[in-house]
Parts: C-alpha cells; sequence; structure tokens
C-alpha cells in the first residue's frame, strides 16, 4: 500500500530530515510511527501527502510513484488520503457539518447523499449531536474526533494521524486510537505519527522508529533502540 | 477520478448522472456559490462597501465625460443639417437684378434651396422679435440689406464653404456668411472631450482592476488559513478561486449600478441649470440621459473589470498559499 526506497529529504541548507529511510506499509496494516520531535516524522508523512517531495529516493501508493503525480493532480492524491492533523485544522467559523463535509463538497457531492455520508461519519467518532456546533464550542478530543471524521469522511483506503493524541488525556487517547483501530478492522491502512511511548506500548502495533531521520527499528519493541 | 486507486469510487461522478442533470447540477451548483459569494460580501460590509464606491465614483467620470459627447454631438448634429449661406446684397441692388440672382442661384447645382428676404419684411421680423420696438421707428432709412438664405445640397462643412467662396464673388452680394467657424470648433470641441473621455476611462479602468485585485488579494490572505486547509483536504485551484471570481465579479456589478446611481442623480442636479442656458439659446435642446443599451454596457464593462481585477488577483495569490500542513 505504501512503500519508501531509500527515501532522503534534505532542505536548504544541508539539513537533512530524513536519511535513506525504507519501509513497506501493507494494505490493510496499522502501523505507528515515532521518535523524538525533529526526528523526520512530520516530514514523512508530508512526503507522502505531496506537501513536500524527496530530494532522492521514491515513494509509492498502491504501486504509484508519487515522483511522476505533477502537480495540478495533487489535489486528487489528497483525497485518496485521509489526513488527520494534530493542531485539527478545522474551519473555525463552519460547523461540524460543513467541516466534515467539506471532502464532499470539493468533490462535488450535495444534497441528501452528502448529509448520509457526514451523519456517518460523525456517527463514528460519536458525534453525532454535535452537527450544529460550531468547532471553538467543543473540547480538544471532539475537536480531534471531528478532524477524524473529515479525514474518513469519503472513505480513503489509507489513513495518516499526525500526532492525534498530542494534548489529550489518556482516556480520551485511548478512545480517539480505538476509533483508528475500528477503521483499521475494515480494511483500512493506518499510518499514526506519535511520541505517546506508553500509548504505543498499549497498543502493541508494528512501530517505525526514527531517529535523526534515519529509520533506526521497524516492529514490535522499539522503545529502548529509541533512547 | 482516483490516481491512487484504479476503480476506486470517487465523488460524486461515481453516482450515475444523467447529461441533463450533470448540466442541470453544473448550473445549480454555479448559482449557489454565487449567492454564496454574496453573502460573504454580506458579510464585510464595510470593505465591499468601500470597493463598490471606489468602484463607483471612478466609473462616474467616463460614464459622464460620455454623456457629455453624446449631448454636444446632438447640438453639432441639429446645426449641421441646418447649415445655410446667408447673401447679404448690395443696397442698390433692384429688383430686377434679384430676379436675376434668384434665377442664377436656383440653377446653380450645389444649391437646394433659395429663400429671400425683402429688406422691409427683415426690419418687420427684426422690430417683432428683437423687443426694440418703437426705438426703431425712429430710424427714416430701412438700414437692413436684403437678404437671401441659401440652403446648399451638401451640408457638410467642406462643401459648405466652397459653395460660399464661389458665391461671394456673384456681382450683387455684398456679403456671404456662412456661420460654420463655431460649428467647426464645435466638432474639434467634442472630438477632443472624446479622446480626453477614453484616456480617463482607460486610466480609471486600469484603477478599478487595480482595487478589485487588491480587495481580493486581502480577502485571499485573510482566508490564508482556510485555503490551506481546503488544499490539505484535496481542493483543486480552480474551485478554491471560483468564490473569489464570484466576489469580484458582484463587485463590478454593484460598482456598476452605484455609477448609474450616481449618473442620475448627477443629471437630475444638473437638469435645471442646463434648462436655463438652453432657454437662454431658444434652443430645443433635451438633455439625453443614459440609454437602456448604455446601462447593459456599463454594467458589462463593470462585471467584466470585476472579473477580470479578481482573476489577476486569485493567480497569483492562490497558487502561492501552499499547504503547509502536519
Amino acid at each position: 500500500m505504501l512503500r519508501f526506497e531509500q527515501v532522503t529529504k534534505s532542505y536548504s541548507g544541508g539539513f537533512v530530515a530524513l536519511d535513506r529511510v525504507s519501509f513497506h506499509l501493507e494494505k490493510g496494516e496499522m502501523a505507528f510511527l515515532t521518535g523524538h520531535s525533529g526526528a523526520g516524522k512530520s516530514t514523512l508523512l508530508k512526503l507522502i501527502s505531496l506537501i513536500e517531495r524527496p530530494s532522492t529516493g521514491k515513494v509509492f501508493i498502491n504501486g504509484v510513484d508519487l515522483s511522476r503525480v505533477n502537480k495540478g493532480q495533487v489535489p486528487y492524491v489528497r483525497r485518496d488520503i485521509g489526513m488527520i492533523f494534530q493542531n485539527h485544522k478545522l474551519l473555525m467559523n463552519h460547523s461540524v457539518f460543513d467541516n466534515v463535509a467539506l471532502p464532499l463538497v470539493i468533490e462535488g457531492f450535495s444534497g441528501k447523499d452528502m448529509t448520509k455520508r457526514v451523519h456517518a461519519a460523525l456517527d463514528k467518532v460519536g458525534l453525532l449531536d454535535k452537527v450544529r456546533c460550531l468547532p471553538h464550542t467543543l473540547s480538544g478530543g471532539e475537536q480531534q474526533r471531528v478532524g477524524i471524521a473529515r479525514a474518513v469522511v469519503n472513505r480513503p483506503p489509507l489513513l495518516l494521524a499526525d500526532e492525534p493524541t498530542g494534548n489529550l488525556d489518556p482516556d480520551l487517547s485511548k478512545d480517539i486510537m480505538n476509533v483508528f483501530e475500528a477503521f483499521n478492522q475494515v480494511g483500512v491502512s493506518v499510518l499514526i505519527a506519535s511520541h505517546d511511548l506508553s500509548l504505543l506500548a498499549r497498543m502493541r502495533y508494528r512501530t517505525l522508529t526514527l531517529k535523526n531521520g534515519r529509520m533506526i527499528n521497524d516492529g514490535l519493541t522499539s522503545f529502548g533502540a529509541d533512547e | 477520478m482516483s490516481i491512487l486507486f484504479q476503480g476506486r469510487a470517487t465523488g460524486a461522478t461515481a453516482v450515475k448522472q444523467s447529461l441533463w442533470s450533470k448540466f442541470v447540477m453544473f448550473w445549480v451548483h454555479h448559482i449557489r456559490q454565487a449567492l454564496a459569494s454574496l453573502g460573504e460580501i454580506w458579510l464585510t460590509p464595510a470593505s465591499s462597501l468601500l470597493t463598490v464606491a471606489v468602484l463607483g465614483v471612478s466609473l462616474t467620470l467616463p460614464v459622464t465625460l460620455h454623456l457629455m459627447v453624446k449631448n454636444l454631438q446632438q447640438v453639432s448634429t441639429s446645426v449641421d443639417q441646418a447649415a445655410q449661406i446667408s447673401l447679404f446684397l448690395k443696397a442698390d441692388t433692384n429688383e430686377t437684378q434679384i430676379a436675376e440672382l434668384i434665377a442664377l442661384l436656383q440653377a446653380n447645382p450645389e444649391v437646394a434651396d433659395v429663400q429671400f428676404i425683402d429688406k422691409s419684411q427683415a426690419l418687420a421680423e427684426f422690430t417683432a422679435e428683437s423687443g426694440f420696438g418703437d426705438a426703431l421707428s425712429y430710424i427714416e432709412d430701412n438700414p437692413l440689406p436684403h437678404v437671401m438664405l441659401v440652403s446648399p445640397k451638401n451640408t457638410s462643412s467642406v462643401a459648405a464653404s466652397a459653395l460660399l467662396n464661389q458665391l461671394q464673388q456673384e456681382r450683387y452680394v455684398e456679403l456671404a456668411k456662412l456661420d460654420i467657424g463655431w460649428l467647426e470648433r464645435l466638432d474639434a470641441i467634442v472630438s477632443l472631450v472624446r479622446q480626453v473621455a477614453i484616456a480617463v476611462a482607460l486610466l480609471l479602468m486600469v484603477a478599478v482592476l487595480l482595487v478589485v485585485g487588491n480587495t481580493i488579494r486581502l480577502m485571499i490572505l485573510n482566508k490564508k488559513d482556510e485555503i490551506e486547509v481546503m488544499k490539505l483536504v484535496g481542493a483543486t485551484n480552480s474551485y478554491i478561486q471560483r468564490p473569489f471570481l464570484y466576489t469580484g465579479i458582484w463587485l463590478g456589478f454593484f460598482g456598476g449600478v452605484l455609477t448609474f446611481l450616481i449618473e442620475e442623480v448627477l443629471l437630475w442636479w444638473l437638469k435645471h441649470a442646463i434648462a436655463s442656458v438652453t432657454q437662454l439659446y431658444e434652443s430645443t435642446f433635451t438633455l439625453q440621459p443614459l440609454s437602456l443599451s448604455e446601462l447593459g454596457y456599463l454594467l458589462l464593462v463593470a462585471v467584466g473589470l470585476g472579473f477580470v481585477g479578481s482573476f489577476l488577483a486569485v493567480r497569483r495569490n492562490i497558487s502561492q498559499i501552499e499547504a503547509t500542513g502536519l
């Protein structure tokens, strides 16, 4: 589903954010991406969502070489990837419904079909009763779940999450993770960047560990190596 | 269309639609976005109003100049049609000589019509119309000459001047006069005003483009975060820029309407002043307001300027905002 082949990303000024990173995330697999801040987690996610391009090496999604995707096609690639952001990236002056509906509106949905899908997505994250609220009236955890609903509303085959439990307490984090597990169980590939080691330890999924831009561990027991 | 996942049903395109319902939905979609942009303008009334005011005032000047040219042309054409050459005859011309001259003039192929005004008849007319009345009765001799009013076949100023020179040579003619000088001056002024109008219009159109462009640019910058989010969830540039283009169109439209209103007020304001001037000249001049088709052109130009102005801003600014995300 998602394959990195010797991917290096260096920024102007010589800073190397990723150094020859290779891994393969299978279809329907759920994995964590961890490492200290600055280790390259965000850069890796940016390469997948085409916010950045690799300096060398190749990224494949479902066998499609992303370096072949031109600028005009980038939006269409992003429609196939559900992205969840640490700071939610919600439209603060639009209702929860409008926020979740945004990807559908962009794809030309309207009317009943759209409403049905938005309600289904909000139901999955348990926020169906907040449809008409504005995001700033919701708690941090609820805003995060609105972000998740928006990411899954057009049923993408691949979900990316950047620190989805960043500023949430352990109970809420558990809830959010359960939501991801539920999507994974219906066949969605999920990649979650997180530095919440205790959460990772409890979840026991495959963990990719980055340190100074290099992939230093790929497996279940990554934490010792990271220290 | 999905680039990564062949056969993945995405978007509304995945739902089977007839060509007709696609066509209808296309327009429904556009009308909805146009109305949404209108609502957007409504939400930020202060800046939108200012922009519309600038547009309205800027367009008023060229429109006023256009009306000026139009009305002056109306004056000059109405005079041009009545171009007449007055022949003042020598004081000692007698009846037979007059008859001879009339016959000669009527035989001239350049002459359309000849009208003879006897000097006593002229005096009677002058007494009646000038208001000197009684004072004139103290004059013993009639000081006025016989006059022939010659209407040229060709009323253009060049042909009329040629005829004038020819008639000047006639034996009994003391003085031939074609009051064409002021007409030429008027024509020159009209064409000058027209040139000025074109130059001013071009300059102000550029100003309008810049004003609309700047307003839209500020709107884009205000919505930078929103645009970034839209890009992150897969909105194309053309999707993001559409509401801004509609906003530009609305700004142009309202600017055009405001121009029309200002123009109407201006005409109403000037109507009395113009009426009192034309009364002095005993003219049948009536002020021509903007016609319906001219109003149409005005709105078309205003909307076009709004569209182009926003298009320039949108092209530059929206692609510059990149999703930084994550």
